[in-house]
């Protein structure tokens, strides 16, 4: 079997790059710690250590900010079980037992459940990727302009999906996305468009937008309150749950990866949609669905598999198609695309060693973060004892360095500061920022591919419907579009009824649950 | 991205939030109609088959101006919200704590031009620290150094990428 044939492959060039192993170790490590830190998100996380990857050789960088990708989903539900605080928007589920688990004393069972969960849901994620990453990615190389165009509207109709709380407010940040992203050298004829003469404008400079946006940005914001943590309250009893209390969880646990690989193929439904969903399907599940709110460990279980489960899935279109699922996902994008690798089929046709090391590497990161979570739960207390007024200033201090570090230039960290004061306000005043780094990654392959299209055709719009994958893709981009406000025009229809968790309604992606 | 979604859908708005939020569409609104005046001035495409560079940029600015008014007529139309109640409301932000810190950033950048990141940096952590209220002097000089070191030794030493030195110096 190719798959696997080149997986081990893979993992014995994995094992002579000791170095590789040791930043992946580094990752997971503080990916865990930024997950845990409410505040720090893995997008964060992953935006800030994204300048430490351009010194290093793809496989170290790639293997770094995977580990911080899947050690912040999982780090997130620490403090969501041991102070009812999500690190992460995607532990907001898992704080609702977790939290009732450490009122009764059982916090580090709980610990322990959502550890191994989210390392059984992670790794069934990553093997669903290992084996149809390749499937979709040759299917995808049969892709031409047309394709790839109406490939770059439906990634771009995410942003409906993606808009949180206003979906007229994330359509505006996405066209302004759209709009920056045509500053730079026009992709037919190389006009330079609205540079204002600074050459350092040809190409977007859209990492500095990305680290101003998600670092910078949540950063401005911590310094309106400039209070110093809460500490560890619980103390922590036995970590690793006894074998007949999992023994009932395991088939939960393979329900809930299952349903968290799916919405992670979804663009725009990502970690935290489907902890909520895997939720509410344990629940249905469960013989005793009284139990869920109230502390049941199988609700830690569901939420933290189904929340890992989604990594390998939003990697999936991520690395084949080129279409970040979500937030975390475009950001690792840039970090591809900063060490020179094209996201898309024919990475896996030009770099396909690197691909199956990177995969096994992904699998080796999953093992450590069993390792280092189990490892440390015990400290975390010390760590989250960190005040915000030493961890902000660092922060803004990296994302001042880390943006220069990519070219060298001043000129990033002025784009970079300007995008933070843009992103702090947008968030102010509930305008997402993840349409913008997404419009600004699909916008530039949407014209391009669009205007090659064209010439392709003579000029003629006829390749719009006339080529099937083009038609269904841009026919599943208005529908994506429209969801929202079709889903909303049924709730207004159906207001009135009992309220339930609806994760996809949107509303479970920020905020804590009541 | 923030904040958290208002319970049981509509709800009014607050009249700073309506303000802000009218702002905000008006300045998009005047980036958008820039766009279109500077995109005039783009070059007709030599290509026959082609749409010209100012095609896409004009397409997406008025989509901006289209969804503006939109918002900007939801914003005006909206209730607006019943008056805070003091035993309830959100403890107050420090806009002035914020404005400052990136007014310090701007001025660490442009110190960095001249002074390099070994001087720059540890006086910016100084200060951002002593904003957010540390006022132990000795402690908070510490951090700034040990924290400045590591970054260098993170950046410099472990991946040999340079960090400024600054004019004064080269």
């Amino acid at each position: 079997m190719y798959e696997l044939d080149m997986l081990l492959h893979g993992a014995q060039a994995l094992f002579n790059q000791p170095m590789a192993l040791l930043l992946a170790l580094f990752g997971v490590t503080l990916g865990i710690i930024i997950g845990a830190l409410p505040g720090l998100t893995a997008t964060m996380g992953v935006a800030i250590l994204l300048p430490f990857t351009f010194g290093m050789d793809p496989l170290s960088g790639l293997l770094m900010i995977s580990g911080v990708f899947f050690g912040g989903i999982y780090g997130g539900s620490v403090t969501a079980i041991l102070l009812k605080i999500p690190g992460t928007p995607a532990a907001a589920a898992t704080a609702i037992d977790g939290f009732e688990l450490t009122k009764k004393g059982q916090a580090g069972i709980a610990l322990g459940t959502a550890t191994f969960s989210s390392f059984l849901g992670g790794t069934a994620s990553v093997f669903v990727l290992i084996f149809l990453a390749p499937v979709l990615a040759r299917f995808a190389l049969e892709f031409s302009a047309s394709e790839s165009f109406a490939l770059a509207v439906f990634g771009l109709s995410i942003i409906a999906s993606i808009s949180g709380v206003s979906v007229i407010k994330g359509l505006i940040s996405g066209f302004l996305g759209l709009l920056l992203a045509t500053v730079g050298l026009d992709p037919m004829g190389g006009f330079p468009r609205y540079t204002g003469g600074y050459t350092e404008l040809f190409n977007v400079p859209f990492i500095p937008v990305m680290i101003g946006l998600f670092a910078a940005a949540e950063a401005f914001k911590s310094l309106e309150d400039p209070q110093v943590r809460a500490g560890m309250a619980a103390a922590l009893d036995r970590i690793i749950p006894p074998w007949h209390m999992f023994r009932r969880q395991i088939g939960n646990i393979a329900r809930s990866s299952g349903l968290g690989i799916i919405i992670g193929m979804i663009p725009g439904a990502g970690a935290d949609i489907a902890a909520f969903v895997a939720y509410n399907e344990a629940k249905r599940f469960s013989k005793t669905p009284e139990n869920y709110g109230k502390g049941e460990l199988g609700a830690v279980a569901a939420c933290e598999s189904g929340a890992n489960g989604c990594t390998g899935g939003a990697l999936l279109t991520m690395l084949t198609l080129g279409i970040p699922g979500d937030a975390v996902t475009a950001v690792m994008l840039g970090a591809l695309t900063l060490q020179g690798l094209q996201p898309g089929p024919l990475l896996f046709k030009d770099h396909a060693d690197l691909v199956f090391t990177l995969f096994a590497g992904m699998l080796v990161c999953y093992v450590m973060m069993l390792v280092v979570g189990l490892g440390s739960l015990r400290f975390m207390g010390r760590i989250l004892q960190m005040p915000k007024s030493v961890l902000t200033p660092c922060i803004l201090a990296l994302c001042i360095v880390g943006t220069y570090a990519i070219n060298n230039s001043l000129f990033d960290i002025w784009i970079m500061l300007a995008a933070g004061v843009v992103g702090y306000f947008m968030q102010k005043w509930d305008f997402p920022a993840s349409p913008v780094v997404l419009a600004l990654i699909m916008g530039p392959m949407a014209e391009a591919n669009f205007r090659r299209a064209l010439s392709l055709s003579g000029g003629s719009y006829d390749f719009l419907y006339t080529r099937p994958i083009t038609a269904v893709l841009l026919t599943i981009a208005i529908l994506t579009l429209m969801l929202p406000l079709l889903r909303r025009l049924w709730a207004q229809r159906s207001s009135g009824g009992p309220t339930t968790i609806n994760p996809a309604a949107g509303s479970s992606r920020m905020g804590t649950p009541e | 991205m923030s904040n958290a979604p208002a319970p049981g859908g509509k709800v009014g708005l607050r009249p700073q939030d309506r303000l802000a939020t009218l702002v905000i569409a008006v300045l998009v609104m005047a980036v958008a109609v820039a766009a279109i005046i500077v995109a005039g001035d783009f070059p007709p495409t030599m290509l026959e088959t082609d749409v010209g560079p100012a095609r896409f940029p004009i397409i997406f600015a008025v989509a901006l101006l289209v969804l503006c008014a939109i918002l900007v007529f939801n914003t005006l139309r909206a209730p607006a919200a019943p008056p805070d109640d003091p035993a309830q409301a959100e403890p107050k932000a420090s806009y002035g704590t914020v404005a400052i810190g990136i007014v310090a950033t701007a001025a660490c950048l442009y110190a960095m031009e001249f002074v390099g990141y070994a001087i720059a940096t540890p006086i910016y952590l100084f200060g951002l620290m002593w904003l957010m209220g540390r006022r132990n002097v000795i402690a908070n000089a510490a951090i700034a150094a040990v924290l400045t070191a590591l970054i260098y030794a993170a950046f410099a030493v472990a991946l040999s990428v340079p960090l400024p030195v600054g004019s004064l110096f080269e």
